[in-house]
């Protein structure tokens, strides 16, 4: 064997192993599930799934359905009320982690625990904080005057949504402290030093040196955590189940519960891969627009 | 920009202070476990404890009642099975892709995208169909390799970064003194890159140990689930005993924190380059 194919052999032979393993419980299951959502009718019994005939009903169905639309609306609205908001506050914090302090290895640590969270343990945090008769918020908020009357948070159809983003945003601001904190500590002090001795402000340092520099890895992390956010289930689940209503059900939330409490497999499959589908479309836009001018 | 020391002190106050208030919920529901229940139902909950109620029933009372620690085992079996496959798996392919020029570059960066995309509450209809047939309903190397496969995309790619940092010449010169190349892989790259294996293994423990949505689908008799399941469960009941379940929630995220303080600076490292690195 020459020594060049021996090379290959190692290259591959080592590659081999994560390939098949995604293969078979990636792009296999991914295949099922293409074929699953053309099966039409619904069949409790998965072994009979197959012998449904294939069509494009689901689909059809799907896009003609108004909860559907509805599920994407809550959707949108979960994953553009989660995003922002956590931005903004990993933003901040990663300029204050950026400064120099004494311990700020280990308030480092501390701001990002939220993010090692088990979602089911944030539901249980924001339900028990937000319970109307004995959570300690309507109780702060009683002494503080704000509201005379107990708030339901989680069960109220108005204030469900915003109630389920809380903990969403609680458990993925530390995503964006960890990236942008990379990303600022990659700017060169002496640009700072330089932009001072020229008279810049605080604000026209952060907007012409600080901003130009991190601005990629922003927007790669708000593309990841969008798509983070869209897909997420856990802490939805765990609080509200979707409801009041349907009022916090998400395509998530929907897909699961079209293939596993009505067991309409085939159904369920053709909105999660309209979901899959956005989410995509979704990637390649954002991709495309945050991409500087020229690259 | 050189702060001088009493402004040090000011941030790191400063930087406490909002650490406090963003911990908060943590805080209560530890504050609330140790808490007897007629203190619970307050209306008016005080934000610090009375020391002379503290009590640690709502922890017994957990064990005693429920299967907590089977859950556990469960838990962490089932992660530290995961940890294994992905950090073999991975460590593999990512020193392939770091070293060699292979079909795989595409492919490796085409999975990464997949599985950030992949919705888990589609890709868990297709798994729960082909373990049905597969027989692997029910089974902990069902959750082992469903939490494997979506993990390994990230972790060779964070893995691949760690192997990029290391300066192939030191493999170069252990196969000059006769090493193969295999050989060189494993005693001289897979050692130093020990800190991105810590990365790799804190990621994969932190995503299997939260997971709810493959375990609640896969594995559906109480003496079989993992924690997540068991946490989720009791919130379904008729009246919520808070005491108990803040207990249970304090028991299930202590091993992923203490973990997590530990391996933290590792997990940076691997998180920023995962996230940066296309």
């Amino acid at each position: 064997m020459t020594a060049a194919r021996r090379r290959a052999l190692i290259a591959y032979g080592l590659l081999a192993p994560a390939f098949l393993l995604v293969a078979a419980w990636v792009l296999y299951p991914l295949w099922v599930v293409v074929e699953t959502s053309l099966r039409q009718g619904r069949s409790p019994n998965i072994a009979r799934l197959s012998r449904l005939p294939l069509g494009p009903d689901n689909y059809l169905r799907a896009v003609t359905d108004p909860e559907v639309w509805h599920a994407a609306l809550v959707t949108a609205g979960y994953a553009v009320g989660t995003i922002a908001p956590a931005f903004l506050l990993g933003l901040g914090l990663a300029l204050l982690l950026d400064r120099e302090f004494p311990g700020r290895r280990w308030v480092r640590s501390l701001m990002l625990v939220p993010w090692a969270v088990p979602g089911v343990v944030v539901a249980i945090a924001f339900l028990w904080m937000f319970d109307a008769s004995y959570g300690v918020v309507n109780a702060q908020l009683r002494n503080l005057g704000l509201i005379t009357t107990d708030v339901a948070w989680f069960v109220n159809g108005v204030t469900a949504l915003p109630a389920v983003i809380l903990p969403t945003i609680w458990k993925c601001f530390p995503f964006f402290v960890l990236t942008l904190l990379a990303a600022l500590q990659a700017v060169p002090p002496e640009l700072h030093e330089a932009a001072k001795v020229d008279g810049a402000t605080a604000w026209q340092r952060f907007r012409f040196v600080t901003w130009p520099t991190i601005r990629g890895a922003a927007a790669l992390a708000i593309v990841l955590q969008t798509l983070w956010a869209v897909k997420e289930f856990d802490i939805i689940y765990a609080t509200t189940g979707g409801g009041p209503a349907r009022a916090t059900q998400t395509l998530s939330l929907l897909v699961y519960e079209e293939a596993f409490q009505f067991f309409r497999f085939g159904y369920a499959s053709a909105v999660g891969m309209l979901l899959l589908a956005a989410c995509a479309i979704l990637s390649f836009l954002s991709i495309r627009w945050s991409r500087p001018p020229g690259s | 920009m050189k702060a001088t020391p009493l402004e040090r002190i000011a941030i790191l106050l400063a930087a406490l202070a909002i650490a406090a208030v963003l911990l908060f919920p943590l805080y209560w529901i530890f504050l609330t476990s140790v808490m007897p229940t007629s203190a619970l139902l307050s209306r008016n909950p005080p934000l610090l404890p009375d020391p002379s109620l503290v009590s640690l029933d709502a922890y017994r009372a957990l064990f005693a009642r429920k299967p907590m620690l089977t859950w556990i085992l469960n838990s962490a079996t089932v992660t530290l099975a995961t940890i294994a496959l992905t950090l073999a798996v991975s460590a593999m392919a990512g020193y392939s892709l770091s070293r060699y020029r292979t079909l795989g570059q595409q492919a490796a960066g085409f999975a990464l995208l997949v599985s950030k995309m992949l919705p888990p509450a589609l890709i868990v209809i297709p798994f729960f169909i082909l373990f049905s047939f597969a027989g692997l309903i029910e089974t902990k190397l069902g959750l082992v390799l469903a939490n494997a496969a979506s993990a390994v995309p990230f972790t060779t790619w964070m893995l691949k970064g760690f192997f990029d940092a290391i300066p192939r010449e030191l493999e170069q010169a252990a196969m000059i003194d006769g090493c193969g190349e295999l050989e060189a892989a494993w005693r001289i790259a897979l050692p130093i890159a020990r800190p991105g294996l810590a990365a790799g293994a804190a990621y994969v423990a932190i995503v299997t140990w939260a997971d709810l949505l493959f375990a609640r689908t896969l594995m559906s008799r109480p003496e079989n689930w993992l924690v997540t399941v068991g946490l989720q469960s009791f919130m379904g009941e008729y009246l919520v005993d808070w005491a108990s379940l803040t207990a249970a929630a304090i028991v299930s995220v202590f091993p992923v924190m203490v973990l997590f303080l530990l391996l933290e600076p590792f997990l940076v490292k691997g998180m920023a380059q995962g996230a940066t690195a296309n």
